[in-house]
Formats: C-alpha cells, sequence, structure tokens
C-alpha cells in the first residue's frame, strides 16, 4: 500500500479490481464506507463476481476473469484521448508516456467491450467518474496478481493512477490489501526465493551486504552451496516447488528435491494441488511446523511427514508489519501451552543442531528485540533503519495519542510520528512516512519522490531518448536540489550515506519519473494476453501468450505450447476460487473453530440459475468439476446469482476431502476440523505469471458433470 | 398494545429509512422491495395471527383459574343443596365392565390424571416457582402423553359401541341427567349416559387432539405460525378436558355413592343401573 | 433511558463478527444463535444485510407470555430472564417477532433445554459478577461499564448499542451526512 488504511477515509473515489474487501478485509470496510458515505465518493468494484464488496458498490462492473489489464488500458486509452490525465503530473513525474499513449490506443472501447464483456459506453463512464473525482484510491488483491499476466495486470494500476495524478496523494494511492496479518512484514524479509531480506535480491553485493549484517564470513556462505551459480540463482517458487520433485516440467537444478518445511502456510493455497499431493508421496522428508494439525500433515500419507507443535500468535512476541507498512509490537498474552514452542525456539534449536548457532545466531542474544534490530541494520532499502524495538514498542504502548484520520501523533512520547513509523523510516528518529512518493512534505518529515532506480536516461526502441529524473522545481520542501537527482551511492549498505541524504533533504534513493515503460519486463507497457486456458479461442490469434520460458525459477514453464484454442471446447466452464468471510486463508485454524465451522460448515461451488438448469443442477446437489490437468473434485452445488452463466466460483479456504475421498482417518483422533470439503485448489489450473510466477487461480476453466 | 411491540421493530425501519438518501447504486432493488425483504425474512408472518396469540394466552390463566376454582365450587353447592344418588348395592349385580376395560380405564385414569394435573402445573408456573419442579413436571407431561396415546386406542375401541349417540340423550340433556332432583326417577339413558359420552369423546378424541398438538409444542418441528395455532387450540381444548375431568371425578367418587366401586369390581347393582341407565336395563330384561 | 441496538444496513456488511463475537464471549453451544445475520437480495443488486438479536422491546410480548414470569425488564430497559425459573416451554419464541428466544437441546428426550437469549451483555438476576452468572448468562459487560460484545467487534461500526436517545443522535448524524452528500 502506499497510503493507509486511514487514509482511505480522504478518498473521493473508490476503484477496486480483483478485491473483495468486505469478506477478506472486513475490518477496512470501515473506513471504506466512511469515505462512501462522508465523501459521497463513487465505490466502483470490477469483479467477474458479484461480490459483498460489490453489494455496497455504487458502480459495479462485471469483467471476464483475465481481462483486467484489458480494462484498465481501456481506461487509461479514454483519459488521454478526452485529456482527462494529469497533464502537470505527467510532464514532471511520469516517463515513457508517448510509449504508453501508443499502446493504449489499441483499447478502444469497442475493443475493450469485445474483450472484457464489459459494455463500451460502461467504459467511458467509469473513466469520466475516474477523472471527476480526484483523488481516488486503486484498491486490488488477489483478483489482479493470480493471473499469468498478474504482474502487467499490477503494472496497468499503477498506470491508471500516474494518469490520474493520484500518486502521493491523500485519499489516492494504490492501495494493494494485504491477505494475512504481517503478510507485508514477510514480504519485507522476502520469505522468497529469488531475493535476500529487505528486496536486496541475491547479487554479491547484496550477498556481502547481509554477511556484514550477520557478522559471517562470506565465503563460509560460498562454501555452503552446491556451487556458486546457484547462489545467484533464484529458487524455486512456492508456486512450482513440486515440480522439482515430481519433474514433471523439466528443472534447472542439479538434483530434484528432497526434503520440504512448511513453517506457517496452507499447502492447499498451491494451485494443480494434486500434483501437490504426488510430490508428498515422493518426498524423503515433509516437516510441518503450525499450532494446527494442517492439511498439508494429514495430506502426507507416505511415513515421512513431521509435524512440530508451534505457538500462536498469542504465546510469543515480535514486531509485525501491517498491510500499510506500520510496525506494530505484539505481545505475549498467555505462556504457550502443551508441548508447543515459539518460532524462534524452534529456529534456535535447528540452528544449533545444524552446528551455525555461532554464526548466524552471532547477534541474537536477547530474543525478539535482537532480531528486530538486526532487521533495522540490514534492511536499509525499505528505510527500516528506524525501527528499533523500543520505537516501535513506545508506539504500540502510546497509539491512543495518534490521529484516526492523519496517522500522527499529536503531543506525547511519539509527538509528531505516524503510528507504527510506516516505513521507509530513514533514520532513527525519522516519523515514517505514511503516503509514499508524497513530494509536499519534506524527506524528513515523511515525504518522499520516486524512487531513482533504473538509471538517469533511457532511449527507447524508436531512438526516442528520455530523462528519467524527475522535471525542473519537483522536489520535496527544503531539498538542496529541486528538481531530478540521481540515487546516492551506496545508500543501500551505508547508514551514513541516508542520513547524509535526509540532512540535505533528500531522498537517499534519488527522485526520478516514474515509468509507465519497463524495459525490464517482457511486456514494457502491460498489454492483454488471453489466458493460457482462455474460453475465447477466437482472441488467442489476436492476444497470445508468452512463449515458453524454460528456466523459469529453475523449472521450465509453458506458455505458448499450454495456450490450445480447442481446449474451451472440452472445458467450457471459467473457474475462479476466493474468499469466504467465515474462513481464513487455507482454513486450518479457523475450519477447527467451531462457532466458525458452523456458519460455513461446507465449501460449495456459485453456480448461476441459468448454467445449472442447463446441466439440470439444483441447489445442494453433489457435482464433479473437473480441470483439464486431471484434478477432480466433488462439490454441493449453490445456485446464486452472485456469478455470471459462463462461470463458476469455488472458496478455497477448505481441505479435509481429496477427490471425493475423505482424509479425515489421516488426523489424530481428535484433531480433525469440524468444517471439511475438497480443495478448491485441486481443480484450479496450468498458468502462472511471467514475471513472479504467481500461479493463475483466477482465470481458469473447467467442466462439470452432475455426481 | 400492538403499536408498542412494533416499537424495537421500528428500529429497523429507522436503520432504512437512510436508503432513500444514500441508495446512489443504479441498484434495481427499491427502498420498500428491501425493507419487505427484511421483514419476511425477520418477522415474517408473526403479524398474522401472533399478536392473537399473545392476546389469547395472557388471558388463558384467569379463564383456567375460573374453571379450576369455579367448577369444584359448583359441584360442591350441588353435594350441599341436592346431595349425592344413593342407591342399595345388595341384590343383584350386573358386571359392567370386564377386567380388561378395568386395567385400561384405570391405566388411562392414570396417564389422563398426570396430564391434566402437570398441565395446570405448567400453566400457572409462576405459581409454583417455574424451574426444576416444573421442568420436572413437563417431562411427566411427555411421559404421560406416551402411556395415554397407548391406552386411549384400546380404550377407544371397546367402548366405541356403546358411546355412539342415541335419540334419548337428548332427553337425557334436557333433564341434565337428572341430577339437579332428588327424586329417584329412571333416567333414559344406555349402558353409558349421554354425560358419560360427551367425556369419552372429549377424552378419546380431544385427547387425541391433545396429543396432535402437544407432540408439535412439544418438538417445535413446525412452522411458528403453525405451533402458534396448535398451542391456542391445545390450551383451549384443555379447558374443557379440565372441566369434564372434575365432573368425572366428582360423579364417580362423590355424586353418585360407590359409583367408585364399580370400575373396582366391575359389578353396578341392578338398583342402580335401573335408574341411571334404565334403557340399558330394560334391554337387558327383554334379552333375560 | 432505554437500550437499545441500532443496525445500519448501509454500514452492514454481512461479516457475522457479531455473532462470532457473541458466542465466543458467552462461550454459547452450537445452535444456540442469540445473535444472527440476515441478508436480502443475496447476490443480487439491493443485497442488504441487517445483524439481529433480542431488540428488548419497549412492551415485550414475551414477558407477556410466559407461564413462569421469569422475563423481566430492568429499569434500563434491558429485557432479562431468569433461568433458573424458566421451563423451556417456548412460548416466548411463538411470541417473539423477532425470533431472538434460543432453545438448546440440552434436556432428556431431546426436550429444549431452558431460553437463551441476548442479555445486552447484562448477565441475568444471579449475583453480578459471580461464577453462576457467567455459567448461565455469559459476561456482564454493562456491569463493567463496556457495550455489547457485538456492537464492540464491528468492524464497520454498523451495529450501535447503548441508550436509545444516544445511539439514535449518531445514527441521525450519519444519515444527515449521507444526505448532505448527495445534495
Amino acid at each position: 500500500m502506499t497510503n493507509h488504511f486511514n487514509d482511505i477515509r480522504h478518498s473521493k473515489l473508490l476503484f477496486f479490481i480483483g478485491s473483495n474487501a468486505a469478506e477478506a478485509h472486513p475490518v477496512a470496510m470501515q473506513y471504506i464506507l466512511y469515505a462512501k458515505e462522508v465523501n459521497n465518493a463513487p465505490v466502483i468494484v470490477v469483479d467477474p463476481r458479484f461480490t459483498k464488496l460489490a453489494a455496497k458498490a455504487t458502480d459495479y462492473v462485471r469483467i471476464r476473469p483475465g481481462t483486467d489489464t484489458a480494462f484498465l488500458m481501456g481506461l487509461i486509452n479514454q483519459l488521454i484521448q478526452n485529456d482527462w490525465y494529469d497533464k502537470e503530473f505527467v510532464r514532471t513525474r511520469v516517463a515513457g508516456f508517448e510509449e504508453l499513449k501508443k499502446e493504449a490506443s489499441h483499447y478502444t472501447p469497442e475493443v475493450v467491450e469485445d474483450i472484457t464483456g464489459v459494455p463500451a459506453k460502461e467504459v467511458v463512464r467509469i473513466a469520466k467518474l475516474l477523472a471527476d473525482n480526484r483523488p481516488g484510491t486503486v484498491i486490488w488483491c488477489m483478483g489482479i496478481t493470480q493471473h499469468h499476466i498478474g504482474s502487467s495486470n499490477t503494472r496497468a494500476c499503477c498506470i491508471l493512477q500516474l494518469m490520474l495524478g493520484n500518486m502521493g496523494k491523500s485519499g489516492g494511492g494504490t492501495n494493494i490489501f494485504r491477505g494475512h496479518d504481517n503478510v507485508q512484514g514477510a514480504t519485507d524479509m522476502c520469505v522468497l526465493s529469488h531475493s535476500l531480506p529487505g528486496y536486496y535480491g541475491l547479487s554479491d553485493k547484496a550477498w556481502k551486504h547481509w554477511c556484514k549484517v550477520w557478522g559471517v564470513d562470506y565465503e563460509w556462505i560460498k562454501s555452503r552451496f552446491y556451487n556458486k551459480k546457484y547462489m545467484n540463482k533464484p529458487g524455486f517458487t512456492l508456486a512450482r516447488w513440486y515440480q522439482g520433485v515430481i519433474q514433471e516440467d523439466k528443472i534447472t537444478q542439479y538434483t530434484p528435491i528432497k526434503a520440504v518445511v512448511f513453517w506457517g502456510i496452507s499447502s492447499q493455497s498451491i494451485s494443480q494441488y494434486h500434483k501437490v499431493k504426488k510430490a508428498f508421496e515422493q518426498l524423503d522428508l515433509v516437516v510441518v511446523i503450525d499450532p494446527f494439525f494442517n492439511t498439508t500433515a494429514a495430506m502426507c500419507e507416505k511415513d515421512n511427514v513431521y509435524v512440530l507443535p508451534s505457538t500462536s500468535q498469542y504465546e510469543t512476541e515480535g514486531s509485525v508489519t501491517s498491510s500499510c507498512r506500520q510496525a506494530q509490537w505484539r505481545y505475549k498474552v498467555v505462556n504457550p501451552v502443551y508441548d508447543s514452542k515459539t518460532d524462534y525456539e524452534i529456529m534456535e534449536e535447528f540452528v544449533k543442531r545444524f552446528g551455525f548457532a555461532d554464526k548466524f545466531y552471532k547477534n541474537i542474544k536477547k530474543i525478539p528485540e535482537d532480531i528486530t534490530r538486526e532487521i533495522a541494520n540490514g534492511c536499509l532499502t525499505i528505510g527500516l533503519c528506524g525501527w528499533l524495538p523500543e520505537r516501535i514498542k513506545k508506539h504500540t504502548d502510546n497509539w491512543h495519542t495518534f490521529d484516526i484520520d492523519t496517522l500522527q501523533a499529536k503531543g506525547g512520547p511519539c509527538d509528531g510520528e505516524y503510528y507504527g513509523l510506516p516505513w521507509p523510516c530513514w533514520t532513527e528518529d525519522h516519523p515514517g512516512t505514511p503516503i509514499l512518493y508524497d513530494i509536499s512534505k519534506p524527506v524528513a518529515k515523511g515525504g518522499l519522490p520516486f524512487r531513482a532506480r533504473f538509471g538517469t536516461e533511457y532511449t527507447y526502441p524508436d531512438g526516442r531518448k528520455e530523462n528519467l529524473l524527475a522535471a525542473e522545481g519537483v522536489a520535496n520542501p527544503g531539498s538542496e536540489i529541486m528538481g531530478g537527482y540521481p540515487e546516492f551511492p551506496g545508500w543501500k549498505t551505508d547508514k551514513n550515506v541516508i542520513k547524509e541524504a535526509i540532512k540535505r533533504g533528500m531522498a537517499p534513493f534519488g527522485n526520478a519519473r516514474a515509468r509507465c515503460y519497463c524495459w525490464n519486463f517482457p511486456d514494457p507497457v502491460p498489454k492483454h494476453r488471453e489466458p493460457l486456458h482462455s474460453p475465447r479461442p477466437d482472441l488467442i490469434k489476436k492476444y497470445p501468450t508468452y512463449p515458453d520460458k524454460p528456466d523459469h525459477y529453475r523449472v521450465y514453464t509453458r506458455y505458448k505450447s499450454e495456450q490450445k484454442p480447442e481446449l474451451a471446447k472440452e472445458f467450457p466452464i471459467v473457474l475462479i476460487t476466493g474468499r469466504v468471510v467465515e474462513h481464513m486463508g487455507g482454513g486450518d485454524e479457523t475450519r477447527s473453530n467451531k462457532y466458525l465451522a458452523e456458519l460455513m460448515p461446507e465449501v460449495y461451488a456459485e453456480i448461476n440459475p441459468r448454467l445449472a438448469n442447463d446441466y439440470g443442477l439444483r441447489d445442494g446437489e453433489m457435482v464433479w468439476i473437473e480441470s483439464p490437468e486431471g484434478g477432480r473434485i466433488k462439490i454441493k452445488v449453490k445456485v446464486t446469482e452472485r456469478v455470471d452463466d459462463k462461470t463458476i466460483f469455488i472458496p478455497y479456504s477448505f481441505s479435509g476431502m481429496f477427490m471425493g475421498r475423505s482424509m479425515l482417518s489421516n488426523y489424530p483422533q481428535g484433531f480433525e476440523p469440524y468444517a471439511i470439503g475438497e480443495p478448491a485448489n485441486i481443480v484450479t489450473n496450468y498458468g502462472y505469471d511471467i514475471k513472479t510466477q504467481i500461479q493463475g487461480t483466477k482465470e481458469c476453466l473447467c467442466r462439470i458433470k452432475k455426481a | 398494545m400492538n403499536k408498542k411491540i412494533f416499537l424495537g421493530l421500528l428500529f429497523i425501519i429507522g436503520a432504512l429509512a437512510d436508503t432513500a438518501f444514500a441508495q446512489t447504486a443504479p441498484a434495481k432493488a427499491y427502498l420498500i422491495d428491501i425493507w419487505y425483504g427484511f421483514y419476511n425474512a425477520i418477522v415474517g408472518d408473526w403479524a398474522k395471527n401472533a399478536p392473537l396469540f399473545i392476546e389469547y394466552v395472557t388471558k388463558m390463566k384467569p379463564v383456567y383459574l375460573l374453571v379450576v376454582i369455579g367448577v369444584p365450587s359448583v359441584f360442591l353447592l350441588h353435594y350441599l343443596i341436592i346431595g349425592p344418588k344413593k342407591f342399595s348395592h345388595e341384590g343383584e349385580q350386573i358386571l359392567y365392565y370386564d377386567v380388561f376395560a378395568r386395567i385400561i380405564h384405570w391405566l388411562a385414569a392414570l396417564f389422563f390424571s398426570l396430564l391434566v394435573f402437570t398441565g395446570l402445573i405448567i400453566i400457572f408456573a409462576n405459581v409454583f416457582g417455574g424451574g426444576s419442579f416444573v421442568k420436572f413436571c413437563r417431562y411427566v407431561h411427555l411421559i404421560s402423553a406416551f402411556g395415554f396415546g397407548i391406552t386411549v386406542v384400546p380404550m377407544f375401541l371397546m367402548w366405541l359401541k356403546d358411546m355412539l349417540p342415541a335419540p334419548y340423550d337428548i332427553k337425557w340433556f334436557l333433564i341434565l341427567g337428572g341430577y339437579l332432583s332428588k327424586k329417584k326417577r329412571p333416567i333414559p339413558a344406555g349402558k353409558y349416559n349421554a354425560g358419560q359420552k360427551m367425556w369419552f369423546w372429549l377424552a378419546t378424541l380431544g385427547g387425541g387432539f391433545m396429543l396432535f398438538t402437544g407432540f408439535y409444542i412439544y418438538l417445535f418441528n413446525t412452522s411458528l405460525e403453525t405451533l402458534r395455532l396448535y398451542t391456542l387450540l391445545h390450551m383451549l381444548l384443555g379447558i374443557a378436558i379440565v372441566a369434564l375431568f372434575f365432573t368425572h371425578i366428582y360423579m364417580s367418587m362423590i355424586a353418585i355413592k360407590g359409583a367408585l366401586w364399580s370400575m373396582i369390581t366391575g359389578y353396578k347393582s341392578a338398583d342402580e343401573v335401573s335408574i341411571l341407565h334404565s334403557k340399558y336395563y330394560e334391554k337387558l330384561k327383554k334379552k333375560a | 433511558m432505554a437500550m437499545k441496538f441500532i443496525c445500519d444496513t448501509e454500514r452492514c456488511i454481512a461479516c457475522y463478527g457479531c455473532v462470532v463475537a457473541c458466542k465466543e464471549g458467552h462461550h454459547l453451544p452450537i445452535g444456540v444463535n442469540r445473535r444472527r445475520v440476515v441478508i436480502v437480495n443475496e447476490g443480487k443488486p439491493g443485497e442488504k444485510s441487517i445483524s439481529i438479536a433480542c431488540m428488548h422491546c419497549s412492551d415485550a410480548p414475551c414477558m407477556a407470555v410466559c407461564p413462569t414470569k421469569c422475563i423481566y425488564k430492568r429499569e434500563d430497559g434491558i429485557v432479562l430472564h431468569d433461568k433458573t425459573k424458566c421451563i423451556g416451554c417456548g412460548y416466548c419464541l411463538m411470541a417473539c417477532p423477532f425470533g431472538a428466544p434460543q432453545f438448546p437441546k440440552s434436556g432428556p428426550f431431546g426436550a429444549r433445554g431452558v431460553m437463551d437469549k441476548c442479555t445486552f451483555c447484562a448477565g441475568g438476576p444471579a449475583p453480578t459478577f459471580s461464577e453462576q452468572e457467567k455459567q448461565l448468562y455469559g459476561q456482564n459487560r454493562i456491569a463493567e461499564g463496556k457495550v455489547p460484545l457485538c456492537a464492540g467487534m464491528c468492524s464497520t461500526k454498523a451495529l450501535l448499542a447503548g441508550d436509545s436517545e444516544v445511539i439514535s443522535e449518531i445514527y441521525t448524524q450519519r444519515v444527515a451526512k449521507r444526505g448532505a452528500a448527495n445534495l
């Protein structure tokens, strides 16, 4: 999120695309409804499904799954064609506008109508609404990201806000609601295969920086790898790790994966789950670390699984990061119960037994304060330098002194600071940055320009040269250079450089333009590509997918060879997955809560009355849903008009059944969840984002058969 | 009263009133549709007969009180003014009830009395302080209902023929069974007089209806709308049953001296039969 | 003074937070819903939801029909009942327009147990904060000076609870703002 939840109260328009905040983020709804009521902000919801959020919308747009980029580019085109875009903002702070204009011009309302199914008139109307109500905020979630063009989708959203001039403004911004508590924290720690903590990447420079922070010898770390190549090579992702075991697609690694650790994650959130199950059967070792005996443990039917009971969040303490980049200290409420151990303890025991406690654990004397301190020492890129445990605790203890509107403390021990020190919090006395890219405030007071990450000048393929730094006169107040400036050399690894920059009123990472044309992406300007499994074979030719990518996070990933126009004949129905308000993520925790299980006891497939009648299905009847990859689930029909007559929706939070077979016998007695059902991800399809390899669970095809 | 009951409801209406302003959505649902949607989902058909239910259920208690106090008082007066009928229990004895009939009668009587008394306790629950005693009575009420349900069937079958109405029953009603006079005159009645017949039909068919409604009230397995109706009928019919129950006890135990013994030994004296069941006595005579 | 609930249907998002908060807070058995959420026009334009519990009626019909007279009204308008007196007859449910009284199946022969309903988080006739009160009626948050759990937990502040004059004032202001915004 570039802004924060409370800031949504200032929005004059709310544009949701691929988000069902009413079910996935109910607590955020108070700010959304506040803006709707008090600012009379139009609430535009773009979604294939008439969600509970859509029920609160003023304008609901039903869109065909997987065509978000086309719709967004259609809006951008309207803004440009009708001169509704923020010309001054584009002139001073945006790069690659000409290239964007050229690409966007293809998406006329009629073209958009053909691709997305949204009436041409509606596209123009929504664009006008966006232009008339500024600043507006754009909010998205997994409905945007979980596509094979997910990275294009997200960029299209950002470009839309750039065109509207809504970036860096209170009430504007791109606000991506994170799906779980502390997911932003996990992301900042880069619990990912392609980066070290703090988004440092895997370059030698990054390794050396972190070796310095940890106090570990770089050469020793290097010696731990099979060879140097693997030190800089992204590993498998969550979405496709199982291919490293079953090797249906060719892997580019010297050995298949032999062991896997599931630490606080629901494996049933991985698409094509029946293949994940196959991987469980081939692995030598599966370790599950969770407060609950979860689905992963129950799915391992070979005697290869160890379950380590960890504590819940109430039995441990530490800093957590909210969706809006704020840190908060979470205190312990009760001591760990039964045999459970805190995650810190489990990690410590591991490190000790592996024999490198003297290396990685050098700085950790007091848990968890020293861990937080180490993070502050290491994550300079996102400015966590100011996140000292004492400061975070002080904020948490004095939360009542902060203003609900601006997050700024009025008086008290945290006077002038923003609640939770939203990062970047550059120095130990920086107040935090509540709104990213806001040039109306000095950097030392929470202002920020766009980051200068990609040099100072670029030559586009057509020969046009453009200065990538911000225009003359555009900088934060008090900046030594009133205009664009490049990044300070060495700011990512040296705190003193950061301090020096702040002292001069400048951002350590420079002051640049936001790019509409990203030359390091497969599609420099976002463009529509039909889903791999498209229900519109006629459009595949016009908007084909990418060529296959052989070494995509160590595994061959099919694009072109997977996109077959004839598939839609056999699998004519579009499948999307999503959340229900009663269950959380994979649901291992919530389905074991009797009250939540009572409210939502079993899984269902939402089917439009028209589709149900065509197949002769009645409400409550059982039906088989089959995916092109061979997954099939037996599921109850819920006839509803939430979905249209080409789409079915399944909540993904269930497990306990597997392709018609009950898995309850695999749970220890008394540990079975109350609510059970087929994991929806058994029938989600092949398809992964070209950049991030996120799974495309919101653009699948399937067929249904009466059970 | 109804107006006040709706006060709570008014808050929902209030909660909806603003939709008139805030409805900026191009929704095809009108305010009134939404209001009716909520009304139907929450209140449903409550307004149809629940106010009636509330009104009558609250009035039922005094009526029962009247019956419980009034009926015995009338009998007390009758006892004091007219007094019981006395018959000679010597001489010829007529077998009136065989062993089977007696057993069935007493079993049914046991369950029936339990039903009546526990039923009254439930109605006057506040007098008994509610709680576990009355709750216990509810369970007794249930078990007795099962017992009565089993015994009422043979009872109904064995007496059905003799309980069919006859023309002279009208005459019996006209003189109120002769209970208002002290004179011993043959009273027009078959094996069972019209009063007994009335009691029989009320106890069996009425009892059956009580079982039927009671079953639903106990299990709550029908719509609230139907339940309200059943509960009202259960209580209304209960008034008649309680009144006749007291009458039956008074007649058999007090008003006719020794009548109780006929249900124990099975025999009635010819003297009694010739007066109280004159038509039956004539028939017996003819047969002999 | 009369304690009331107001549910703002423009705000309610049917998240069931109130329902679960109530059950979890008072440790209610499965099947007993002191509070429930009603959705109309589900999945269609005009979808609206409302959270419903005992409305603590000014002239409560349940009080009139109860044979044990165990339902009573406090001075602040909260309608409570004495579970030690209740016999589980169910007349209150037949009289209630909102379906508030709940009956757990706890007695012998699948009989209804004693009635359970929203207490406005004000406990019951048992001594305040006693173990008996907690067992029978759940928490007594009113005595602690807190709002009922459901209203306290409501994520969008749709559910308001308190003195009817105060909450209707809050609500009126909200509606006025909405109205003004549309001018």
